[in-house]
């Protein structure tokens, strides 16, 4: 059952800030909630304060410049996203990955900034985000900052989040040329989170042949979304080949960690881990193939 | 074909209104003045003894009106084989020792819910942990740690199926394969969890309202545990949010509210979480199987042997007739002119595993299909060739068992095989697989010892023509009620909108045993097509005495016309006739009863229905996931009353008994059950979903109303086997444990191509 | 803790309320406003059962807190009928039978009829998408679908709200 709480609801970012550092001793913030209220349902999380943030308008927002990329405020909706021309336009990877995401229910009104900060391993944006050298700007009462994402993860459900910030923003480069992003995630049911997942982005040199840059993100893997950078460097400068395919994908999944549970072993994940990387990074080569012509 | 005016036509259900517009009115919406909430508190260990339980800090919290536990109640040791006293063994809420993780121990009544389960917290039990056991093979050895006195080694209840000779047979046989299988548990997640609202009065009176699939059954266990007369007991169950064999005993929430209510004479409501339901309600009985089978090597089925432990959990349940059942429907739906069965039900310190849908036969189904398949690809045969050769038929006699009067096994396999051939050739990696099976349509047993007959009905005609229907089947959405309502207007000769149905009452509906053992159609409805023949027989009377037709001349009534049946433009309407009729019996409404209870049909069933299944899946050979494209089935329910009804039942036990093939585990450690939410328990979802095909395959069942027979249950046991059979197919290996997961079949490839190489 | 103020309309129905912080959507729906066609069936936000709609879109009333509803307006399944007369996505459900112990019902004619608000003529596999979060044990989903299918099609004139 959940416990009483003391209820704030903030209207604008400052008022938010103001609001956690006023009760930093003991808070949480709630936004879609969406992830919160099961924790708060099963007493698993039970703050003095709750700080709705659902209204701040003003971090509601998706907005895209060829230069800068792409700014998606933290309180936007998965749905928001999912729906989004700019976005199925410029990174429809997202699109897809929204779409498979939970249900059309809890993307209504669970949050971008709500699902980063909860910190899941088995999340579906982190890695994508990661795969897209994605940021995230963090903003408390006395400073702001930016980190890159890959920065952002440290633990199962733990974030570099400090005490007293907020999420206030993802930050989304443009896609570079001859890039292409791909992601799946291995379930039995579809939508549900990913026993393992895979995000690969590759960036092809200018002939179109050779592979300039890769980045490879495991989710569910291991206890935080993690970049598989030996297998990253394995494709640098190279061609596409069953072969190298194979050893990349070999390579990733040494470079998992994941744990075993009920779902799958460790050994399973290794091997699902070891397959969605080279079907990832076929399909995203391909696509940047593609798009090269 | 005969002509039916009302039944084998899409009709809507007659609880439909009720449930698409919010109206229905479940057990879980049911709010009394001055009611109060409960919570039971349940035990975190496999085995222990309860040496004290100190309710004082629970007691004084403000908004806690009572605190019980099992000295509070009787004691009784109740269970649903009550003609048995040996396997009643349930006290519900523990006095002495606990037996599994999550056996009631005390329970709460207070002001709201969040006061009751912070009163939990404050109830201090001190228990002697007990060394515990979960596997039956483990706990059928000599050393193994005892849970229940009077079962030596743990055993609960043996049973023993025979003919024919076995030595004997095997000689004579050309091919003999062995096989061991492993079938698993599953859930049911009713939508709505178990759940009561119990109310005692100061007359003395219970009432009880229920998610239940017996009220009859509800009642009678409740007063066998409270020391109540059974009629001073009322159970209401209108709408029942699913059942599928878990609601049929009685559970923790109708006990621990009545006991709470009669010790405050307040109504108390109890709703069992999601996690409750998973931790601590029945569930499907996991089989360690043995099959041992002996052919020709024409494919002529000579002997088969079969040893089953099932995995009990803490007490009997409904578990012996699951192991009884396990073992009849190992030699369906073929002929076996040899056949040995021995099951074993094991008591182990989990959850008790009871009934649910096919209560059996999805498990023999699974193992049984799956050898056949084996058989035939070593011998060459083909797979429906090898079916169609042994296939039991109308006429055939198992021996001391039933005797099989209508069955369309052979049509279906016909079907299927035509099916097969039109898909032509598949995509790489898919295959199909099928199974057949044979399911029974009600019980002949009484083990829960009722005086009553199986079935009643009791029907009214009043005079504006409206037919009261008292029925005591209950309707789980398996939609006995609109079956009901068209068996009575068929055979009275009205419509369904003419029939006002009243059932879900132990006040004012006549007994019957509940929905179960896929009963409902052929019992209920036996009933109340008797009662429905007799108030007609009455009606005619009085038609016939006032049209004075040649003596010669029968009556009968259609669509509200009471007509000369040799000449059917001479007749009166319905509506006519009744309102004279009345008149001309004291002014009393037309009554009559019907009941059915199965007399000398056997030892198990009055009536067989049949099916084959196919089952198309694809296998993913990078990670081992299954996914289904197809499924067409086959089947023979007899007649089809309520074709809706029957489309809608085979969909869902598809979507369920795929469910047990591939998805749905309960994987326990040490006893507690790890994914007690809908999370972690895998259920399908539109996407897994195969496209589905019926295909009626219309036999006429003499036991039957208007030869019809069971459809809900059969439905169910066909598609582990078939989809297990796909997945060989597609992949050429057979896996033999279920659920079928992506990680075995990745495994089982990847020894394949060890051994390959 | 001190009760707040919530604001909320229902089914075209304004409410004044005085709640605990904590108290769920569901719960003011179902407890104070006496509304039980919404149903619960789990405690971990996966089986949609509590379905409602709020400002045009589909939610989980288990899983939002209602005082996050302040000021929205939410529809539950008691505002679809118009007196007697049923919406075409209600009447289809009957003519499919596309229910049967009927928990589910509730919450899956809510994500329906709003999937058909916002695609007035999905695809089998839309349809799969947009009722996907909804889970149903007895019918296995065709006949929903199915149901969903023949009000795409134009089968049913317009009626309800």
């Amino acid at each position: 059952m959940i416990r009483d709480f003391i209820y704030a609801k903030a209207k604008t970012l400052e008022e938010a800030l103001d609001l956690i550092d006023r009760h930093i001793e003991d808070y949480k913030i709630i936004c879609g909630g969406q992830s919160l209220l099961i924790l708060m349902r099963q007493g698993l999380v039970a703050p003095e304060y709750l700080i709705d943030i659902k209204n701040v308008e003003e971090l509601d927002y998706l907005n895209f410049e060829d230069k800068k990329g792409l700014r998606i405020g933290a309180t936007t909706t998965h749905r928001t996203i999912e729906l989004s021309p700019i976005i199925k336009g410029k990174y429809p990877v997202l699109t897809d990955m929204e779409k498979n995401l939970a249900s059309i229910q809890t993307r209504n009104w669970g949050t971008i900034g709500g699902n980063l900060c909860h910190g899941d391993p088995a999340g579906d944006p982190g890695p994508v985000f990661m795969a897209m050298n994605g940021s995230v700007k963090l903003a408390s009462k006395r400073k702001t900052r930016t980190l890159p994402l890959d920065e952002f993860f440290i633990d199962y459900f733990e974030t570099a989040l400090e005490e007293g910030e907020l999420l206030c923003e993802v930050q989304l480069p443009p896609i570079p040329l001859r890039t292409a992003v791909a992601y799946e995630k291995f379930n039995i049911i579809k939508n549900d989170q990913g026993i393992v997942s895979v995000a690969a982005a590759i960036t092809l040199e200018s002939n179109g042949l050779g592979c300039k840059d890769a980045r490879i993100v495991l989710g569910a893997a291991a206890p935080a979304p993690i970049r598989a950078r030996d297998a990253e460097k394995m494709l640098i400068g190279e061609k596409i080949s069953t072969n190298l395919l194979k050893k990349v994908a070999e390579k990733a999944s040494e470079e998992a960690d994941p744990v075993a549970d009920i779902h799958a072993s460790e050994e399973y994940r290794r091997s699902l881990v070891n397959a969605l990387t080279k079907k990832m990074v076929k399909k995203a080569w391909n696509q940047a193939r593609a798009l090269a012509k | 074909m005969t002509k039916f005016n009302v039944i084998n036509t899409p009709i809507h259900n007659v609880d439909g209104i009720a449930k698409v517009t919010g109206r229905a009115e479940y057990a879980f919406d049911v709010v009394l003045p001055q009611m109060l909430y409960g919570k039971i508190l349940r035990s975190p260990y496999p085995h222990a003894k309860i040496l004290n339980i100190d309710m004082t800090q629970a007691e004084a919290l403000a908004g806690v009106k009572a605190v019980v536990t099992g000295k509070d109640t009787l004691g009784v040791k109740q269970g649903i084989w009550r003609r048995y006293k040996e396997l009643c063994d349930e006290e519900i809420l523990a006095r002495e020792k606990v037996r599994y993780i999550g056996e009631p121990v005390a329970a709460v009544a207070a002001v709201d819910e969040d006061t009751a389960e912070e009163a939990l917290d404050l109830i201090e039990v001190e228990y002697e942990s007990l060394p515990a056991v979960f596997e039956p093979l483990e706990a059928i050895k000599e050393d193994a740690p005892l849970l229940h006195e009077n079962a030596e080694r743990n055993i609960n209840v043996t049973r023993h199926i025979e003919w024919g000779d076995l030595d004997e047979a095997f000689k004579q046989a050309d091919y003999v394969r062995e096989d061991w299988f492993r079938c698993s548990s599953q859930a049911h997640v009713c939508m709505e969890t178990h759940c009561a609202v119990a109310s005692y009065t100061p007359e003395g009176k219970l009432t009880v309202w229920t998610s239940t699939q017996s009220h009859y059954y509800i009642k009678v266990l409740l007063a066998d545990v409270l020391g109540l007369k059974e009629n001073d007991i009322r159970v209401i169950s209108r709408y029942t949010g699913g059942g599928f064999g878990s609601k049929f005993e009685l559970d923790s929430a109708q006990f621990c509210s009545a006991v709470l209510s009669m010790k405050l004479c307040k109504p108390v409501k109890i709703v069992l979480s999601r996690e409750e339901e998973f931790m601590a309600t029945k569930r499907r009985t996991p089989m360690f199987y043995y099959l041992r089978s002996g052919v020709k090597k024409d494919g002529t089925f000579l002997v088969k042997e079969a040893r089953v432990f099932t995995e009990g959990g803490a007490y009997t349940a409904m578990g012996a007739t699951a192991l009884y059942l396990t073992g009849f429907f190992q030699s369906f739906p073929y002929v076996w002119p040899s056949y040995q069965y021995d099951g074993y039900r094991v008591y182990t310190n989990t959850a008790p595993t009871s009934a649910m849908r096919g209560f059996g036969a999805p498990q023999a189904t699974f193992c049984a299909e799956t050898q056949i398949d084996l058989i035939a690809e070593e011998l060459g045969i083909d797979r429906i060739d090898i079916r169609r050769k042994n296939a039991m038929y109308a006429g055939y006699e198992v021996p001391g068992q039933a005797t099989i009067q209508s069955c369309g096994l052979i049509e279906c396999l016909d079907k299927v095989e035509e099916w097969i051939k039109d898909r032509g050739k598949l995509p790489p990696h898919h295959g199909i697989g099928i199974a057949a099976y044979g399911f029974m349509s009600g019980g002949i047993f009484n083990w829960f010892n009722t005086p009553y007959a199986f079935s009643s009905a009791i029907i009214q005609v009043n005079v504006d023509g409206k037919v009261d229907l008292f029925i005591g089947s209950q309707d789980m959405g398996q939609g006995s009620n609109t079956t009901m309502a068209m068996i009575c207007a068929e055979e009275l000769g009205v419509r369904v909108e003419d029939i006002r149905l009243h059932m879900g009452d132990t006040d004012k509906c006549p007994v019957d045993l509940g929905a179960w053992g896929s009963r409902e159609t052929l019992m209920q409805g036996n009933a109340v097509k008797m009662a429905a023949a007799d108030v007609k027989r009455q009606i005619i009377e009085y038609a016939a005495a006032k049209m004075s037709p040649n003596i010669v001349y029968d009556l009968d009534i259609k669509d509200r016309w009471v007509h000369l049946i040799a000449r059917p433009e001479r007749g009166l309407s319905y509506f006519d006739v009744v309102k004279e009729a009345i008149r001309g019996k004291e002014g009393q409404p037309i009554v009559a009863r019907g009941h059915y209870t199965p007399h000398g049909k056997g030892m198990i069933s009055p009536a067989y229905s049949f099916g084959v299944q196919a089952v198309e899946a694809g296998v993913d050979p990078e990670t081992g996931k299954v996914s289904l494209k197809n499924c067409v089935t086959a089947h023979d329910c007899g007649q089809v009353i309520n074709p809706l009804g029957v489309q809608g039942q085979l969909e869902g036990a598809i979507a369920m008994a795929a469910g047990y093939g591939f998805t749905e585990d309960l994987p326990m450690d040490e006893g507690k059950i790890l994914n007690p939410n809908l999370v972690d328990y895998k259920i399908l979802r539109t996407t897994e979903m195969p496209e589905t095909t019926v295909m009626e395959v219309e036999t006429y069942e003499p036991e039957g109303p208007f030869g019809a027979k069971e459809a809900g249950e059969g439905l169910t046991n066909p598609t582990a086997g078939a989809l297990a059979n796909a997945v060989f197919q597609a992949t050429g290996t057979s896996i033999k444990e279920l659920p079928i997961t992506p990680e075995k079949v990745f495994n089982a490839l990847k020894e394949k191509e060890k051994i390959k190489k | 803790m001190e009760k707040q103020m919530l604001r909320i309309t229902v089914n075209s129905d304004f409410h004044e309320l005085y709640i605990k912080p904590k108290m769920l959507l569901v719960e003011v729906l179902r407890d104070e406003l006496g509304l039980m066609g919404t149903k619960r069936g789990c405690n971990t936000g996966a089986c949609h059962a509590c379905t409602v709609i709020l400002n045009g879109k589909t939610v989980k009333s288990c899983s939002i807190l209602a005082i996050q509803a302040d000021g929205a307006e939410v529809r539950t399944v008691e505002d679809l009928a118009d007196g007697a007369e049923l919406t075409p996505v209600q009447r289809s459900f009957l003519d499919h039978g596309a229910y049967q112990c009927g928990f589910c019902t509730s919450g899956m004619l809510l994500s329906a009829t709003t999937l058909l608000t916002e695609n007035p003529n999905p695809t089998v596999e839309q349809i799969k998408e947009g009722i996907h979060g909804n889970l149903c044990r007895c019918t296995g989903y065709n006949s929903i679908i199915r149901a969903v299918k023949a009000v795409a099609e134009g089968k049913y004139k317009e009626g309800g709200k």
